[in-house]
């Protein structure tokens, strides 16, 4: 499977350039109070609907930005490149 | 034997012989030819012995359609002798074969078919189970294609690798595909054409059909050079496609002609759209013994005679379900073979053109009849013609029996591109229902049949295809549907599953690579895999190298067949990539040995090091051939060493919001930093395991210079970068790692050495342990200067200016001479911090023990919850916990066989932890070790077993749990 990501400084580039960072969780959860079970759930777990989702993805052969894109996991497309 | 006249279809030269040797004899075939044509040639029918029977199979098709004519050449197997070109002094050899080919030793196999139904191999000889092993062996033994030599040869063909950018790719170079090309080309984007073949031109290639008074194979040679004329298409031929992926990317490889830049090379091209125009191909017949050598598409006889100059057989008998059996009939009639009888499983919807000419050539035509059964055995003798409502039979003999049941589209690169496909109940074709963004399909494998048609189709995908790469093409768009609508449209298709009156226990193959036989199919069927995905993999239809081609549609079909299923609800497999198999030598690529080398390695070199690879790098691992490196580890206990560093991370971070990023990754209180003090801590990840340490220096305000791990250097930007990617905090992160290169000197006599070059004041008051300063050395080189001690002696690490590190080492080397200064390798260093109980990530810690867990809490400032320190609430999370593993030292036994590193540590039965690092310490004199072990067992004073099994010969050794710093507990050495 391969696909394209639109870099927001480089543009369209190949799958290979790119490192997945997993979904969009938001920050980092304040951590004063924080069960263990809260924390490990906002750093390990992931859920994957087969719908557009925002991930991010680090442009590590090229730029070295981590960005926010939207994937689809059903059809592995960036949806809204760029937007 | 003699070959043909020349004729303009001709692809070869018989003023140029080529010999080569087959089964030991010696044979000659001519420039053009490929192995399989060159061995038919010479008279050769049977090729191979079949997987599971071992019955004799002979050449089918001419485009790598099955195992058949898998053959050893020069001791490498299953190479397809119908794709691989004939080059002097072959040394070609059948396979699956005892004896010879044509009379085979396990041939008796054949009629024990009844032992082998359906998944026998899944099934049979398993109970008991003991009885398995044994019966694997002998079946493993009697089946299969080609045997490995490993003492074959080790040649890498893969040597090369290309990557192409294109607007417009297309699939095959037919005249849809040629025309899909130029038509593409006409808006100046770049096209990139891929043909299997060796030349462009399809099924045009050998036809001498007149179509407006010009005949098809002239038609194909202009439309070839209109596109070798064209400056911006790219024509790759002889070059599989192996599938179309996300988003336009054709992947596959190409066969380099003799003395080319590779034998074969991958290519990847990236398109922005892409036409797939790949083709049919004639769909086999199921009747009894369709797979005897002599039984082959049309097509096959038909290019052998008309490409390859071969006369193909004597008497031929046709069985078709296409027009193109007919005009194969015809072309082979004018090519001498004496045409017995043209059966035609469609009763009607034949091309009038062509029937006429049958008649006006005097050959028999049988409309509504097909073949039944195939007589003889290592060569087709003669065949039952049976009337396809099963009303009448007459035998025919021949040595050349030409069957199909129509055509059926090559779908592979619409499969893996996850085009939605259907049974189009007209061209009786799998045929796409749904393409995905930017594909566009043309061609024959539309249905289509007339030239025109075809041509048409390519150039209006061709031109949607540069539309939807951005080129305004919308008026020549329009001009081209009237052309297509104006063309005659899909011709009618032939609808037979198999021939009438067999399944009553006859060899009727559906699938040739895999001996699966139509009654194979009723056998799967009827034990539950009803479907053809689950009979496919039950019953090994399509498993084989030549994938969909042989058993595709047909498999479907007569699955269809059996459950009564409607045409129209027809599904297929999913045709897998890679579509052509190429070889595994090309798929694993270059191979490159890429690694860095530091500024000090020739330096190094001419000092004798051993270099070893170490992540990206390219290390020296040791001084000399004694691979304890006593000496190395000696002087600088002793006297003084020098390591080369330079792979060390080495990074800036400055911005007002640099400390809120450190303090986010590193687990210390990072606003304790002060100038010209070298800051240790570590960083984990969200797990609390040790993920890196380094030390961190105050260069200014808001400004650092930290290290990190050689290891981690790589990953570092984009850590600090992940973990604060929603702060939006203000700070640039520099990698100076390759900028600047690093010496680490070490030992007690480091400070005079280090005094001879530099005036800085180097005195324990003005530069003490754990200091940073920035020092000038030798005529003026900067240098910073940390003072460390990861080996356990006053050390200081210098880190300057790659491009000075050579000079640098030479300075220090003479400086250091009147000492004995020496060199000193990575598993000296290694030694050396272990001996001091200094952690190495990723050989003490590992991702079930945390920070904690090796000993290492004291780093970490649990009370700042502000900071979000990654990896806190997961060290808070596991403090309270038990039965955690811990790092402890361990003093070992003196034993005959000395523990080695990865040995396991045991208490009784049980397993307790490993052992990390363990070396023989002449420092301390005796055997020291850095094991992980259970709490339980991490109380010092107690004693563990050590259990070591390297050569299948177990030992225990005893050894007493003490604090994992052996060597100078007190650090005195570190500040002297």
């Amino acid at each position: 499977m391969t696909f394209m990501l639109t870099c927001p400084i480089c543009g369209r580039r190949e799958l290979h350039e790119f490192l997945c960072g997993g979904q969009e969780r938001g920050p980092r959860p304040p951590q004063e109070g924080l069960s263990a079970e809260a924390h490990f759930r906002y750093a390990q777990f992931r859920s994957i609907p087969p719908a557009p989702q925002p991930e991010w993805w680090y442009h590590g052969q090229g730029c070295g930005v981590w960005f926010k894109a939207t994937r689809n996991p059903a059809t592995n497309r960036e949806e809204r490149p760029g937007g | 034997m003699a070959r043909l006249p020349a004729s303009p279809t001709q692809r070869i030269d018989p003023s140029r012989p080529i010999r080569f040797r087959y089964w030991g004899g010696e044979a000659e075939g001519v420039a053009g030819d490929t192995v399989a044509s060159a061995l038919y040639a010479a008279g050769v029918r049977v090729f191979s012995r079949s997987l599971k029977y071992h019955r004799p199979r002979g050449l089918y098709g001419l485009d790598g359609e099955s195992a058949n004519t898998f053959v050893a050449i020069d001791g490498v197997p299953n190479e397809a002798a119908e794709t691989t070109l004939l080059r002097p002094g072959m040394a070609i050899a059948a396979q699956n074969v005892r004896g010879s080919p044509e009379r085979d030793l396990y041939g008796i196999l054949d009629r024990f078919d009844g032992l082998m139904p359906a998944g026998f191999y899944y099934r049979l000889f398993h109970r008991p189970a003991r009885l398995w092993p044994f019966f694997q062996e002998r079946l493993r033994a009697m089946a299969g294609v080609g045997v490995l030599q490993p003492s074959g040869s080790r040649e890498r063909p893969g040597r090369f690798e290309r990557y192409l950018n294109a607007e417009v790719a297309v699939v095959g170079g037919g005249p849809a595909g040629m025309a899909a090309a130029l038509a593409a080309a006409e808006g100046g984007g770049r096209v990139c054409l891929f043909e299997r073949r060796l030349h462009l031109g399809g099924h045009l290639d050998w036809r001498t059909r007149l179509v407006d008074g010009q005949p098809l194979h002239r038609r194909a040679t202009e439309l070839a050079a209109r596109v070798a004329a064209c400056p911006n298409i790219r024509v790759f031929t002889h070059a599989p496609v192996t599938g179309v992926w996300g988003e336009n990317l054709v992947t596959g490889f190409l066969i380099c002609p003799e003395g080319g830049i590779a034998r074969e090379y991958h290519y990847e091209c990236r398109a922005r759209s892409v036409v797939v125009a790949s083709g049919c191909t004639e769909r086999p017949l199921v009747f009894e013994h369709n797979d005897r050598p002599g039984v082959m598409p049309a097509t096959t006889a038909w290019r052998l005679a008309a490409s390859y100059g071969v006369l193909p057989g004597r008497r031929a008998v046709f069985a078709g379900g296409d027009d193109s059996s007919l005009e194969a009939a015809i072309e082979l009639a004018g090519y001498g073979v004496e045409v017995a009888a043209v059966a035609d499983a469609r009763a009607e919807g034949h091309d009038p053109e062509l029937v006429a000419a049958i008649g006006e050539a005097g050959i028999r035509f049988l409309p509504g009849w097909t073949a039944g059964a195939a007589r003889g055995t290592n060569r087709v003798t003669g065949v039952e013609l049976r009337r396809i409502d099963g009303g009448r039979a007459e035998e025919l003999r021949c040595d050349l029996l030409l069957a199909n049941a129509g055509l059926q589209s090559l779908i592979g690169p619409l499969s893996t591109l996850k085009a939605q496909l259907g049974y189009c109940t007209r061209t009786g074709m799998f045929q796409p229902t749904r393409l995905p963004e930017r594909a566009f399909v043309a061609g024959s494998m539309l249905g289509l049949r007339d030239v025109a048609a075809i041509e048409a189709s390519g150039r209006l995908a061709g031109l949607e295809a540069a539309a939807a790469a951005g080129w305004d093409a919308e008026s020549q768009i329009r001009e081209a549907r009237d052309a297509v609508r104006n063309a005659p449209g899909p011709a009618a298709g032939c609808f037979l599953a198999c021939a009438p009156g067999i399944g009553r226990g006859a060899k009727a193959f559906v699938d040739f690579d895999e001996d699966g036989s139509y009654k194979n199919v009723v056998e799967s069927a009827q034990q539950g895999f009803d479907v053809p995905e689950l009979a496919k993999r039950f019953g090994g239809f399509g498993l084989g190298p030549g994938q969909y081609h042989v058993p595709g549609q047909n498999l479907a079909m007569i699955m269809a067949a059996l459950a009564g299923t409607p045409l129209d609800q027809l599904s297929g497999t999913t045709v897998r990539p890679p579509l052509v198999p190429p070889r595994l030598a090309t798929l694993a690529g270059p191979g490159l040995a890429v690694h860095k080398e530091t500024p000090l390695h020739d330096a190094q070199a001419a000092l004798g090091a051993i270099f070893r690879n170490a992540g990206a790098w390219h290390r020296a691992r040791y001084f000399s051939t004694d691979l304890s490196c006593r000496e190395e580890i000696r002087n600088v206990r002793a006297n003084v060493g020098v390591l080369d560093s330079s792979p060390l991370g080495k990074f800036r971070i400055y911005g007002p919001d640099a400390q809120k990023a450190l303090q986010r990754v590193y687990v210390s209180d990072m606003s304790k930093t002060k100038p010209g003090r070298c800051k240790y801590s570590a960083m984990c990840n969200d797990t609390g395991n040790l993920m890196d340490d380094g030390v961190v220096v105050e260069i200014g305000p808001g400004d650092y210079y930290f290290t990190t791990s050689s290891a981690r250097a790589g990953a570092t930007v984009e850590w600090f970068r992940y973990h604060t990617r929603h702060d939006g905090w203000e700070y640039q992160l520099v990698n100076l790692t390759d900028t600047l290169g690093s010496l680490n000197l070490a030992g007690p006599n480091a400070r005079k050495v280090l005094a001879k070059i530099t005036d800085a004041d180097l005195s324990n008051a003005a530069f003490p342990y754990m200091g940073y300063r920035e020092i000038v050395v030798g005529d003026g080189v900067p240098v910073r200067c940390l003072r460390l001690g990861f080996v356990g002696e006053l050390s200081y690490e210098l880190h300057a200016p790659s491009s000075y590190c050579g000079y640098l080492w030479d300075l220090i080397m003479a400086a250091g001479a009147e000492f004995g200064i020496r060199p000193f390798g990575l598993e000296a260093q290694s030694c050396l911090r272990a001996e001091k109980g200094h952690v190495i990530i990723g050989t003490e810690s590992e991702q079930r023990v945390t920070l904690t867990d090796i000993g290492m809490g004291f780093l970490w400032d649990s009370k700042d919850t502000a900071s979000k320190k990654v990896g806190a609430p997961a060290l808070r999370h596991a403090s309270g916990q038990t039965d955690r593993l811990k790092l402890v030292g361990l003093r070992i036994d003196q034993a005959e066989r000395r523990p080695e590193d990865g040995d396991i540590v045991i208490d009784g039965t049980e397993v307790v932890g490993y052992l990390c690092t363990t070396r023989m310490s002449e420092t301390l004199g005796w055997q020291y070790g850095l094991a992980l072990i259970t709490d339980r067992h991490a109380p010092e004073g107690g004693t563990v077993q050590i259990y070591s099994n390297p050569r299948g010969t177990p030992s225990v050794t005893h050894g007493t749990v003490v604090a994992p710093h052996f060597y100078d507990p007190e650090g005195a050495r570190l500040r002297a």
